[in-house]
């Protein structure tokens, strides 16, 4: 590979890098505005200012490529000097809102400004603010922390493939904003909130929940369709606040979905059955061991087919397989997910961005175990056993004895006999196949809620259930 | 080694010690003002910057907090427990502002934190309670100190 020196340091690089990607391979920070590196370079921020020996003007150093033996500062007098002209200008009329905002600790110009910037301020004159229009449900605008570095609008373009964020009016009055005032059409606009430096554009399901830096994060996968986008879960106290992408040049790249992004609003869904449900018991919370036994007797004698969400684990699959097995011998097993989808075959790209058919996330690992797809019960078949983890639809099944293990939403309740509630993704670790054949692991972020266990345990429970005097 | 040192008798005696003892407490009961003071009745005055029980302060019946959780970020003893929300003419602003007093170490940190002069610790005190109580935004909102 070509090498360039980065203050004093060899740095290799791939042809066509630019400098602040060469400098980051070196552990060196060029500190930037508006590049971001899944987006196409306008260098208008002039943040990134370097020096290039040879060149007697100062760069900017995303949009300049690295060239063989270039020998590049990015600390010295002069670029320090225009690092601090930039973040001057930018906070002519960037409101003081840091207490208020919430980008404040995860913010590109605080970061910036601590770094690079002056802690004086020349300018007295009033600053600059604009009236916000409303930018739908996913995105809170306000236009005065604006910096007009254009990753929204350049987002909108060449990724979300919708034009709708526009720079509007010139010069010290540009605002940025939808047509119309219309609001944001895309599936994507959760990442506007992503991509903005400044608390310009921040979500409104996170609006004023925590601070960034109270958070803890979990680098998980999303289990929103069979891409499995790599995701961070940012949580505290057991309860998750918000979903962010995380880079993965391969899968989604630096974006998730909208659909992906609020998918962890069920975990804790107020309709979430969080303790063991008997159906005609009439008793209000029947307790685990006697939730087993009643499932037990409500397949009792059965001919029982095993329904499998395409949502559950690797791990979780196989240990219904042999748990099938056992208990239930020469039972079909089959999984389910979304309607219409019976198989790998069937799955495909859902739009060109990120979104795949599969709504759920591990249909390719339930082909790979060899589990067919849902069509209908068998004529014979008299009892089900459901396995469920969240977001596998739940098919038709008549009139026939069921029972229910996973997660599942108040109004599931009334069609099984019995409900014994496990774990959501953010609860569990486990892996899952993507479309691509790639294994990922999902992490365990919070502790299940109420009295939900783990698929294992309610399986452990099961078998136990039987040899504990009397129960079966 | 222990060596037995036999000590001259005027002072095995202890006569001269015990006298000078008594002269000791002779002189300060007889001579000096009292320390203690009559507690309930009698206040001792103490400094301005004494660190006692909290307050928001308020300007034109506003309160001066944004919620901006930088004192349950610094408090040592995570005793501030914080909700915001947002309302028409407040961006920001805390629906909920809980003191549990009984963790609360008045290190004075939150004090120092607050962007917005919001959270003061006032000269009380006086604080003992017979039961656990958590200081709400109400009562830390009339609760002015004696400033």
């Amino acid at each position: 590979m070509p090498t360039c020196t980065i203050d004093g340091r060899q740095v290799e690089f791939k042809p066509g890098e630019n400098l602040v990607e060469a400098a980051k391979r070196a552990g060196i920070e060029v500190p930037v505005f508006c590049y971001h590196p899944g987006l196409s370079v306008v260098a208008q921020c002039r943040m990134c200012a370097v020096e290039v020996q040879g060149i007697k003007k100062i760069q900017t150093a995303c949009s300049t490529k690295a060239a063989e033996g270039m020998v590049v500062l990015t600390q010295s007098e002069p670029v320090k000097k225009a690092r601090e002209s930039v973040m001057e200008f930018l906070l002519i009329n960037h409101p003081l809102d840091c207490p208020i905002c919430d980008q404040s600790g995860e913010c590109d110009l605080q970061d910036n400004s601590f770094g690079h910037g002056s802690a004086h301020m020349r300018y007295t004159e009033e600053r600059r603010t604009y009236v916000d229009l409303d930018m739908g449900p996913v995105i809170k605008k306000n236009m005065n922390r604006c910096i007009h570095c254009t990753r929204c609008i350049r987002f909108g373009d060449e990724i979300a493939g919708i034009r709708e964020m526009v720079a509007m009016q010139r010069g010290n009055n540009t605002e940025i904003t939808t047509l119309d005032g219309r609001p944001l059409e895309t599936d994507y606009a959760g990442n506007y909130a992503d991509i903005c430096p400044t608390g310009s554009l921040t979500l409104k399901d996170f609006r004023f929940k925590k601070r960034a830096w109270m958070v803890k994060k979990t680098a998980t996968v999303c289990e929103g369709c069979s891409r499995g986008c790599n995701i961070e879960l940012h949580w505290d106290h057991a309860t998750v606040f918000r979903t962010l992408p995380r880079e993965n040049a391969s899968i989604n790249r630096y974006w998730i979905c909208d659909e992906g992004r609020f998918n962890y609003r069920y975990i804790h869904d107020e309709q979430r059955v969080i303790s063991p449900v008997v159906a005609k018991s009439g008793a209000a919370a029947p307790g685990w061991p006697a939730a087993v036994v009643a499932a037990r007797e409500a397949l009792r004698g059965k001919r029982v087919e095993l329904l499998l969400g395409s949502d559950l684990t690797l791990e979780e699959a196989q240990l219904i397989q042999k748990f099938a097995g056992d208990f239930f011998p020469g039972a079909r097993l089959s999984h389910f997910g979304t309607p219409g989808i019976k198989s790998t075959s069937d799955d495909g790209d859902a739009d060109k961005i990120l979104k795949r058919k599969s709504k759920t996330s591990n249909l390719h690992g339930m082909e790979k175990l060899g589990v067919p797809g849902f069509g209908a019960l068998s004529k014979e078949t008299t009892g089900i056993l459901v396995f469920r983890a969240g977001r596998a639809e739940l098919p038709e099944w008549g009139g026939v004895a069921a029972v229910g293990v996973g997660v599942f939403m108040e109004p599931q309740a009334a069609r099984f006999a019995a409900l014994l509630p496990s774990a959501t993704f953010a609860e569990k670790d486990g892996t899952i196949v993507n479309f691509a054949g790639v294994s990922q692991r999902l992490v365990r972020a919070v502790p299940p809620p109420g009295d939900c266990k783990q698929i294992s345990e309610i399986l452990m429970m099961w078998a136990n259930s039987g040899r504990a005097g009397g129960a079966s | 080694m222990l060596v037995d040192r036999k000590a001259p008798v005027t002072s095995r005696l202890y006569v001269v010690e015990i006298l000078k003892g008594l002269l000791i407490t002779m002189k300060n009961m007889l001579f000096s003002r009292n320390v203690t003071i009559q507690y309930p009745e009698e206040r001792r005055n103490y400094s301005d910057r004494l660190r006692g029980l909290h307050y928001i302060k308020a300007v034109n019946g506003v309160e001066n907090c944004t919620a901006c959780m930088l004192c349950p970020t610094v408090c040592p003893a995570e005793c501030i427990h914080i909700e915001a929300g947002e309302r028409p003419d407040k961006e920001k602003f805390p629906i909920k502002f809980e003191i549990d007093i009984l963790r609360c170490c008045f290190c004075g940190m939150c004090e120092e934190a607050c962007p917005k002069d919001a959270i003061k610790l006032s000269t009380i005190y006086e604080m003992s309670q017979s039961k656990r109580v958590v200081y709400d935004k109400e009562m830390l909102l009339v609760q002015r100190g004696n400033r």
